[in-house]
C-alpha cells in the first residue's frame, strides 16, 4: 500500500505558519493534564527539555536513558556552540537569514516551514538556557558573546568555551531534575528501549530492558516521544560515544514507523585521524577552529615531510584557494570533501590521510595566550589523544561521521507515521536536509523538546480518544515476549566471531562504500556484503555471559544488529537518489568535485516504510519538497 | 541552627572555631615562654601574673577545655562517619601529583598525639613539682628551675620534639584549613595560603623548641 | 609515525566482582602489544577481546564519550583517580604515559554511597538525587526575559563556567579518604550562587544539597585537596569554600515560610 505522506505543514505565509498553527492547535485543560502520560526515551537535550517542559506543563512523564545519568547523554559532547537569530552582533542576522541559511546549507533537502520554525524558537532557546543558569561566554560588558561557524556569515554562535553542549546538556538536565524533584517526571536511568507497543494504530507504550538487572519491562503511555540521538555508530568509527544507537528508532521503524533519508549522513571535516586498528572511536575537533585556523595540504604529491618543513610556497591553502568568498568557513560537507579530494590525489599531510589544520598565523597575529584563551581545552585534548604540541606544529585532521540527517519520518507536528509516536532532536530527520550547518544540532535538540512538543503533544491528546490500557494487553505481552525471545536468541548462538568484530566489519562496508563518496557499483556491493554479514551475525556471533545482570556483549549484540539492518537501508537509499546532496555524494553526479543535485527527480524526501522482515525490501515512499522562499539554486560558497 | 551543627559542613565549622581557640592559646603560650630568654625571674613573674588573675584564668581555663573538648569528640564523630562513608581502603594509594600531603591525611593521627602531648603536658608543668622561688619581694612559683629539670632528661626532650613537630604538621593543615572551612578561601589567596600556614606553624612551634634549647645551652655553660 | 613506535605489554590486577552482592578480588591479566597511541580503555578493549574469544566474561567498565566529557569512565589506576595523569580522565588516558612492564593496579571507585555494581562499574546515582534535591533554577520554559537583559560581569561568568564543567564522574569522592562528595556538589553550588539567576534560590539550595549530600552517606571535607588533584575538570577548591559559606549564610538568614492563602 502506498501512502501520502502528509507534512500537515499549515497555510499561510512562512513567518506566520507556527503563530497561527500554535492558536489553531488544541489544547488541554490543566486538569486533565495530569491524566495524561508520554514515555520519553532518551534524556539529551530534546529529550531531557522534553521531558522538563511536559513536567511542567503538568503530563505525567516517565523518562528513561540506557546511561547510568541522564546527564550522560551524548549531547554533552558537542563543542562549538548553538545558533540562534539574535543579531546581538548587529552584523545583519535576522530570523529569515537563519532560516535562509539553513535551507541553504541543507542543500534544499529540508522542508522550509519546520526549518522557519527552527530559526523563530532559536532565540527563546538562549533566552532559556541563560535563565536556567547555563553560563554561556560573555564580553567584559556583561552581554553574550558570539562566534562564526561554518555557512554562515554572520556571528550567531553562542558558546561556552568548548563545552556548549556540555552546559546547554546540564542546562536541560537541572530542569529534568526539578520535574522529578517535583514528581511530575520519573527516571528510570539504565533502561534500553527494545520494543514499541502499538495497540489499536497508536504508539501506547514500550518494552524496556533493565541493564542492571536483564529484566524487560512494560510501560504504558499516552504517547512516546523517541529523542534517542543518530545513528553514526553505524559507521564503527564516529565522533558518538559509545552507546549511541539506532536501536529505539528502529524498533520503532519496525513497528511501523518510516524512516526517512537514511544515507544523508554528515563527515565532520575535523577530527583527529584514525591511528590504530584498536581505536574504539574519533575525536571531534570542533568546527569553531576553523575561524581561526587555516586548513592546508602539500602542493607537492606525495610529499612526506612535517608540517614544519614545508615552506609557504609549497603549502595548498585549498579551501581559501577553492571558496575565496568562505574560506576555511566553507560548510562541512564540502571541507569534508575537498579533504578527501587532497588524500586520493596524493597530498596527505606526511603522506597518510589527513590534511593540516595550521594556527601558526594566528598565533603569531593574536599571541598564544589569545589562541589558548579561545581553544585551550581543545588544543590540550588534541595534545593528550595524539601527543603532540599544536601550538608548535599543525594539527593533522580528517573528515569523520559525526551526525546524521536522516532519520524517523516526522511531519510539522514531529509526530511520526505512527500516530503518537513523536520524534526529536537527531533521531528525526527533519530540519537540516542533507546537510547540517554547525552549530544547528544544540539548537534543533532544544527547539523540539522546549518548544515544539509541548504544543504539538498536547494538541494531539486534545484531538485523540485515547482508551484506557494497561501492559496486561496482549500488545504488551507479545512485545515483551518478542524481545525475549530475540535476546536469546543472541545468547543462544555461541558462534565464534565476538560483537565488535561483526561492527568493525559493518562500518568498514559503510566507510568504504556508503561513506564521504558513493557509487552505484559499491553500494551494490555493499548491499549484498552487508546481507551475508547479517546472515552470519545471526549464525555465527559470540554473546558470552546470560540474559540477567549487567551483560555489556548482550546490549551490543542488540544495537549491531539493528545497525546492520540500517546498514542495508542506507546503501539502497543512497543507491536509489541519483544525485549528490549535502553529506550524500554520488561520484556520477558531481561538476568539478561539487555536488550536483537533480531537483527535477530528486527534490523530494524519501521515507522508507519495513515490510515485517530484514529480507524484505523495504518500500520507499516520498514526499515533495517544495521551495516557494528559498529558491532552488546551486550551492556556491565560492 | 541543629540541622548546620549536625551537618558535616557545619562540623568543619565547629573544628575551625575550636581549633583557632587553640591557635591563638598555643601562639600566646609560645610567646610567653620566650621571656625565658630574657630572664628567668621574668619568665616565673609572668607565669605567677597568669594564675594570679583567677577571673581570666578560670574564664580561658574553661574556654580552652571546652574548645579541646568539642575539638576532640567533633572529630571522633567526624572519624567515625568518615570510615563509614570511605568503606573499603584502596589496595595500592595515590602517588605523585594526585597524592595528597601527609600532614593533611593523618590530622587523627597527629591529633591524638597532640592530645596525649596536652594531658602528659599538664601534669608535667601545671600540676608537676612546685618549687617555690622569690621575685621582687613576691613568693612565686619556679618554673623556671622545673622547665630545666626537666628538659634535661633527654627521653622527655626527644618526646617533646616529636610530639611538637607533629603539632606543627597539625597546625599547618588546621591554619590553611579553616579558610576553605569557613568559605574565606578566594583564588588569589590560594598560593600564598600555604606559606601563611607553614610560616604560623612553624614560628610556633620554633618557638616552643627554644625551651629545650635553652635549657641545653644553659647547661653547657 | 604511529606504526613505527614500540608496543608495550603490561600485567593488570583487576577488581572482578560479579554483582553487588557478590565478594570481589583481584584477577591478573597480560595486555600485551599495547599500542602507545591507545587510550586506556582500547588497551581494555583489547584485553576483553581475548577474554571474550576464550568464553570468559569481560572485565566491566562504565564509559561512554570517550572524549573526557561524559563522566562515566573512572577507576583506579595504581590508587589514583583517572590514573597518574593530571586533568584527564581515564578514556583520554593514552598508554604512552606507561612504561613497558609495568603493572597497574585496577579498582572500582570505593565510597559506601557509590555501592559496587560489576567489576570496576558502581553506581553514581547519589549525584543524580543531589542534583535534584536543588541544583537547578526553577524557571518554566517560556518563562524567559531576553538573554542580555541581565549583564553578568565576565569573571563572575567565567567562574561560574568552571564551577560548571564538572563531568560528575565521581574521581573526587573517589579519591577522598573520607569519600567527600563537597566538590561535586560546591560546584553546582558555587555554579548557581554567581550567577544573577541563581539568587531567588540561593539560600534554599544550599541548605537542600548540603543536607542531601549527607542523607546520601559521604563523608566530611577534610580539606586534603585530594578531590582536586583528581578532577580530571581541575574543580577548584575555592567551591567548597564557597558552599560552606553559603550554608552558615543561608542557615542565619532563612526566612521562615508562611503556608496558607492561595497555593501558588
Amino acid at each position: 500500500m502506498s501512502v501520502k505522506l502528509d507534512s500537515k505543514i499549515p497555510g499561510g505565509s512562512i513567518d506566520e505558519k507556527w503563530t497561527k498553527h500554535k492558536f489553531n492547535m488544541k489544547l488541554v485543560n490543566p486538569a486533565n493534564k495530569r491524566k495524561h502520560s508520554v514515555i520519553v526515551i532518551g534524556t539529551g537535550l530534546a529529550g531531557a527539555s522534553a521531558a522538563a517542559s511536559l513536567g511542567e506543563l503538568g503530563y505525567k512523564v516517565k523518562a528513561f536513558c540506557v546511561h547510568e545519568s541522564p546527564r550522560r547523554a551524548h549531547s554533552v559532547a558537542a563543542q562549538g556552540g548553538i545558533n540562534a537569530a539574535k543579531n546581538y552582533q548587529n552584523d545583519g542576522d535576522s530570523v529569515y537569514r537563519l532560516f535562509y541559511d539553513t535551507v541553504k546549507g541543507g542543500d534544499f533537502r529540508a522542508r522550509e516551514a519546520n526549518v522557519h520554525r527552527l530559526a523563530e524558537v532559536s532565540v527563546n532557546i538562549i533566552d532559556q538556557a541563560v535563565a536556567s543558569g547555563v553560563p554561556l561566554a560573555r564580553e567584559y560588558g556583561g552581554l553574550l558573546s558570539n562566534r562564526s561557524f561554518g555557512g554562515s556569515q554572520v556571528s550567531r554562535t553562542f558558546y561556552a568555551r568548548g563545552q556548549t553542549g556540555q552546559q546547554l546538556l546540564l542546562g536541560a538536565y537541572s530542569s529534568m531534575m526539578r520535574q522529578v524533584d517535583l514528581g511530575t517526571v520519573e527516571l528510570y536511568t539504565r533502561r534500553e528501549m527494545l520494543d514499541l507497543v502499538v495497540v489499536d494504530g497508536k504508539a501506547r507504550g514500550v518494552i524496556i530492558r533493565n541493564l542492571l538487572t536483564g529484566e524487560i519491562e512494560s510501560h504504558e503511555a499516552d504517547a512516546v516521544i523517541v529523542a534517542s540521538g543518530g545513528y553514526s555508530n553505524v559507521f564503527y568509527l564516529s565522533t558518538n560515544a559509545m552507546a549511541c544507537a539506532v536501536t529505539a528508532a528502529w524498533k520503532a521503524h519496525k513497528k511501523g514507523a518510516y524512516f526517512a533519508n537514511p544515507c544523508y549522513t554528515q563527515i565532520h571535516p575535523t577530527c583527529i585521524p584514525v591511528h590504530g586498528e584498536n581505536q574504539s572511536k574519533l575525536t571531534l575537533m570542533s568546527e569553531s577552529l576553523r575561524n581561526d585556523g587555516r586548513v592546508w595540504a602539500p602542493a607537492k604529491q606525495g610529499d612526506k615531510r612535517t608540517a614544519n618543513e614545508i615552506p609557504d610556497a609549497e603549502r595548498d591553502y585549498y579551501l581559501e584557494r577553492v571558496y575565496p568568498s568562505f574560506g576555511n568557513l566553507a560548510p562541512r560537507d564540502v571541507a569534508s570533501r575537498q579533504a578527501k579530494y587532497r588524500v586520493d590525489e596524493g597530498h596527505g599531510a606526511l603522506g597518510e590521510k589527513a590534511v593540516f589544520l595550521d594556527f601558526r598565523d594566528s598565533i603569531k597575529r593574536l599571541g598564544e595566550d589569545k589562541v589558548a584563551e579561545r581553544y585551550g581545552n581543545l588544543f590540550q585534548m588534541y595534545e593528550k589523544i595524539t601527543g603532540e604540541n599544536p601550538y608548535k606544529q599543525p594539527m593533522r585532521i580528517f573528515p569523520a561521521p559525526h551526525y546524521t540527517m536522516g532519520g524517523l519520518w516526522v511531519d510539522y507536528n514531529l509526530e511520526s507515521t505512527i500516530p503518537g509516536l513523536f520524534v526529536a532532536g537527531e533521531a528525526n530527520f527533519s530540519d537540516h536536509g542533507a546537510n547540517r550547518l554547525g552549530a544547528s544540532a544544540l539548537m534543533q535538540g532544544l527547539a523540539d523538546g522546549y518548544f515544539v512538543l509541548p504544543y504539538t503533544i498536547s494538541n494531539y491528546f486534545a484531538n485523540t480518544k485515547l482508551e484506557k490500557i494497561t501492559t496486561t494487553n496482549d500488545a504488551f505481552k507479545h512485545a515483551a515476549n518478542e524481545t525475549q525471545n530475540d535476546l536469546n536468541k543472541f545468547l543462544s548462538v555461541k558462534g565464534s566471531r565476538t560483537v565488535e568484530s561483526f561492527h568493525k566489519e559493518l562500518g568498514h562496508i559503510m566507510w568504504e562504500k556508503c561513506g564521504m563518496a558513493r557509487d552505484k557499483a559499491g553500494l551494490t556491493e555493499a548491499i549484498s556484503k552487508i546481507q551475508n554479514l547479517r546472515k552470519e551475525f545471526h549464525s555465527n556471533v559470540n554473546v558470552p555471559g546470560e540474559g540477567k545482570g549487567i551483560n555489556n556483549e548482550l546490549e551490543k549484540a542488540g544495537r549491531v544488529a539493528d545497525f546492520i539492518e540500517l546498514g542495508e537501508l542506507m546503501c539502497r537509499d543512497a543507491l536509489v537518489r541519483e544525485e549528490s546532496c549535502g553529506g550524500h555524494f554520488r561520484s556520477e553526479h558531481q561538476v568539478d568535485g561539487e555536488a550536483k543535485r537533480d531537483d527535477e527527480k530528486f527534490c523530494h524526501v524519501a521515507a522508507w516504510e519495513w515490510n515485517g522482515s530484514a529480507d524484505k525490501t523495504q518500500t520507499r515512499h516520498q514526499e515533495e519538497l517544495t521551495f516557494e522562499n528559498v529558491h532552488l539554486a546551486t550551492r556556491s560558497y565560492k | 541552627m541543629f540541622d548546620f551543627v549536625k551537618s558535616t559542613v557545619g562540623r568543619k565549622y565547629i573544628m575551625g572555631i575550636s581549633g583557632l581557640v587553640w591557635m591563638g592559646f598555643v601562639l600566646s603560650h609560645m610567646a610567653g615562654n620566650m621571656l625565658i630568654l630574657v630572664s628567668p625571674d621574668l619568665y616565673n613573674a609572668y607565669g605567677h601574673a597568669i594564675v594570679s588573675n583567677k577571673p581570666l584564668l578560670y574564664g580561658a581555663e574553661s574556654v580552652l577545655v571546652l574548645a579541646l573538648i568539642v575539638h576532640v569528640t567533633t572529630a571522633i564523630s567526624l572519624t567515625i562517619e568518615n570510615r563509614k562513608a570511605k568503606g573499603s581502603r584502596y589496595a595500592v594509594s595515590a602517588s605523585g601529583e594526585k597524592a595528597s600531603t601527609l600532614a593533611s591525611r593523618t590530622m587523627g593521627m597527629q591529633g591524638s598525639v597532640v592530645l596525649a602531648f596536652i594531658i602528659l603536658h599538664l601534669a608535667t608543668f601545671k600540676y608537676g613539682t612546685h618549687y617555690d622561688t622569690v621575685v621582687n619581694g613576691v613568693q612565686m612559683r619556679d618554673l623556671h628551675r622545673l622547665i630545666g629539670e626537666v628538659f634535661q632528661q633527654p627521653g622527655y626532650v626527644l618526646w617533646y620534639v616529636v610530639a611538637l613537630i607533629l603539632l606543627m604538621f597539625h597546625l599547618s593543615h588546621g591554619a590553611s584549613s579553616i579558610f576553605q572551612s569557613f568559605g574565606f578561601l578566594e583564588r588569589k589567596m590560594q598560593k600564598g595560603l600555604r606559606k601563611f600556614a607553614w610560616t604560623y606553624a612553624i614560628i610556633v612551634v620554633a618557638g616552643f623548641l627554644s625551651q629545650p634549647a635553652y635549657v641545653y645551652l644553659l647547661r653547657g655553660k | 609515525m604511529a606504526s613505527a613506535k614500540a608496543t608495550i605489554n603490561l600485567k593488570l590486577k583487576v577488581w572482578r566482582q560479579k554483582d553487588n552482592k557478590s565478594q570481589g578480588g583481584f584477577k591478573e591479566y597480560d595486555a600485551k602489544n599495547v599500542s602507545p597511541d591507545a587510550s586506556f580503555l582500547e588497551m581494555l578493549d583489547a584485553v576483553n577481546e581475548e577474554l571474550i574469544k576464550k568464553g570468559e566474561e569481560p572485565i566491566l567498565f562504565d564509559h561512554d564519550c570517550r572524549e573526557g566529557i561524559c563522566g562515566s569512565c573512572g577507576f583506579m589506576i595504581n590508587g589514583n583517580a583517572h590514573g597518574p595523569q593530571k586533568s584527564t580522565t581515564v578514556c583520554q588516558l593514552h598508554m604512552r604515559v606507561f612504561k613497558d612492564g609495568e603493572t597497574l593496579v585496577l579498582e572500582p571507585w570505593r565510597a559506601s554511597a557509590f555501592p559496587i555494581l560489576k567489576d570496576l562499574v558502581v553506581d553514581r546515582s547519589a549525584f543524580d538525587r543531589i542534583i535534584k534535591s536543588g541544583g537547578y533554577i526553577s524557571v518554566n520554559t517560556g518563562n524567559a526575559q531576553d538573554a542580555n537583559n541581565i549583564p553578568i560581569p565576565k569573571p563572575d561568568a567565567d567562574e561560574a563556567f568552571m564551577s560548571a564543567t564538572c563531568i560528575g564522574c565521581g574521581a573526587c569522592v573517589a579519591s577522598c579518604k573520607n569519600a567527600s562528595a563537597a566538590l561535586f556538589t560546591s560546584a553546582k553550588i558555587q555554579h548557581m550562587a554567581l550567577l544573577p539567576q541563581g539568587q531567588v534560590e540561593r539560600a534554599q539550595r544550599a541548605l537542600d544539597m548540603t543536607a542531601q549530600m549527607d542523607a546520601e552517606g559521604f563523608g566530611a571535607c577534610s580539606t586534603t585537596g585530594a578531590c582536586s588533584a583528581a578532577c580530571p575538570k581541575d574543580i577548584s577548591l575555592i567551591n567548597i569554600a564557597t558552599m560552606n559559606r553559603e550554608l552558615l549564610k543561608a542557615t542565619i538568614t532563612k526566612k521562615e515560610e508562611h503556608t496558607g492563602g492561595g497555593d501558588g
